[in-house]
């Protein structure tokens, strides 16, 4: 059975500070056999500080990728949570609203090509690839893992613009970790706001915020922290530490993207992963479960 | 917490035209809200604000947008949209809030919550400027613009050694387009075809 291919919209974080969110999803999408056709001179999509100020350059800049992504066949691949939201935002807002779409089109000077499909990762992997496949992929299943998985507040939020799956009770991350031989762990902050861009000019609302994710995944007994957001991963990796020193505390959770996780499953080598670039080492953690 | 003043409502306090607009941007209306107070209940911000969510669509409905100008709610809202997507009349409050940034912006410019205006902008500037966004470059001018030159000091070295940091970048080929969306928006604007 020949796979689909993609139109890849890696995101701005993928190129920077998420690298390993990016190799590893190119890897994993290459061990499966599903091809990613980066979208050729891709723009920022505004992310959260374009709608906060200025919903139009927000919808625009949006609608000027989808017509981008006219060059590439296939439905739209997005990784990052929060390009996710914003271009299904885009699609359901001027769907909605003559006189926005009036406005995009002259900020754009051309019509509106916007009805792509947009997927996250996780849909491709979990629906158009499918569980069954996907564990039949599984060589080294990630027994033993106990992994929390954060969903954070814009996979599945507000209801009828992601439409990823249900917008209070998911379980889409979940069912993928099964998939792979892990078991997920049931805990209270799956759904709870991280302090998401804060990160930049409030952090302390971030050490807070994220505190309180981090103790619950370790309060359920989780070993790491599975998610699909370069955001959420930079407050709950990159800040870990400090918010450790903060609440004079110690939790020392590896916190992992999705394909690096399914990719370990897969059999890809950490090289491949980039587990390297990860702030809170895996590696103990991994070898400990056998799986390196 | 909040205005110690003492609220009046009348016609000269009520600013109508404002209300409007903010309905016109968020494409929701505020006179839907029966003050459930669901929003609130679920807002993980909710502490860090004077006027919780719900008081917002509150001070609304009684056209009292000063109050909210003065106040900081707006610029501790993190878009999580948890109040949207719990509303029971479909009250679109995050993109409620998105409109009062929005106008607060045209309104006053920078204010005592410079901080989050200070991201917002640079963040816009860096898309007019490389088409995407560079977060070293990011971090470093707000660092400078708002005299925390050593915040997030000792996050530096390791994210540069894990190569989180990218030093140098590329330039977007299609930076003529995106520069013409910046101008067809502020000619837009200046027209009085766009809020």
């Amino acid at each position: 059975m020949s796979n689909p291919s993609y139109a890849y919209y890696p995101g701005c974080s993928l190129h920077a500070s998420a690298g390993e969110y990016d190799l590893s999803t190119r890897e994993l999408f290459a061990a499966l056999g599903v091809k990613l056709t980066e979208i050729p001179d891709w723009f920022c999509c505004g992310a959260t500080p374009a709608h906060n100020v200025d919903e139009l350059l927000s919808l625009s800049l949006c609608a000027k990728n989808f017509e981008l992504a006219e060059q590439v066949g296939g439905d739209v691949a997005v990784a990052c949570a929060a390009c996710f939201s914003r271009l299904k935002f885009t699609q359901h807002t001027l769907e909605a609203n003559e006189t926005k779409r009036v406005q995009v089109e002259k900020a754009l000077d051309a019509p509106l090509k916007i009805d792509r499909t947009v997927k996250h990762l996780l849909e491709i992997l979990v629906r158009d690839y499918g569980l069954q496949r996907l564990s039949e992929k599984v060589s080294r299943p990630l027994s033993g893992l106990k992994v929390a998985c954060y969903y954070g507040c814009l996979l599945t939020r507000p209801p009828d613009v992601p439409n990823l799956d249900c917008v209070e009770a998911p379980t889409i991350m979940e069912d993928l970790i099964e998939a792979a031989g892990g078991t997920p762990v049931e805990w209270t902050h799956r759904m709870e706001c991280c302090g998401a861009n804060f990160t930049l000019s409030r952090p302390g609302v971030v050490l807070q915020l994220s505190n309180n994710i981090l103790k619950s995944a370790k309060d359920a007994g989780a070993d790491c922290i599975l998610v699909a957001c370069p955001l959420c991963h930079g407050n709950l990796d990159i800040r870990q530490k400090e918010i450790e020193n903060t609440h004079s505390t110690d939790y020392g959770l590896p916190v992992l993207y999705v394909t690096q996780l399914v990719g370990l499953a897969c059999g890809l080598t950490p090289d491949k992963l980039g587990l390297e670039a990860l702030i809170v080492n895996p590696m103990p953690l991994l070898k400990k479960k056998g799986l390196l | 917490m909040g205005s110690k003043k003492k609220m009046v409502i009348s016609q000269k306090t009520m600013e109508l035209d404002i209300v409007r607009k903010v309905e016109e941007l968020s494409g929701t209306s505020v006179r839907r809200c029966f003050q459930c107070g669901k929003c609130s209940a679920g807002c993980p911000m909710a502490t860090f604000m004077d006027h919780p969510p719900n008081r917002i669509v509150r001070l609304l409905q009684l056209g009292q947008w000063r109050r909210i100008l003065e106040g900081r709610s707006i610029w501790y809202c993190a878009s999580c949209e948890t109040c949207s997507t719990r509303c029971p009349n479909r009250v679109h409050l995050a993109a409620i809030m998105d409109a009062l940034r929005k106008l607060a912006w045209d309104h006053e410019g920078p204010s005592k919550e410079s901080y989050v205006q200070l991201a917002n902008k640079l963040f816009l500037e860096n898309i007019r400027t490389y088409g995407r966004q560079y977060e070293m470059r990011l971090a470093a001018v707000f660092n400078l613009k708002s005299g925390k030159l050593l915040k997030d000091f000792m996050l530096g070295p390791k994210l540069i050694t894990k190569g989180k940091l990218k030093m140098f970048h590329q330039k977007n080929k299609n930076m003529a387009e995106i520069e013409k969306i910046f101008q067809r928006i502020e000619e837009m604007r200046k027209k009085g075809e766009a809020l």
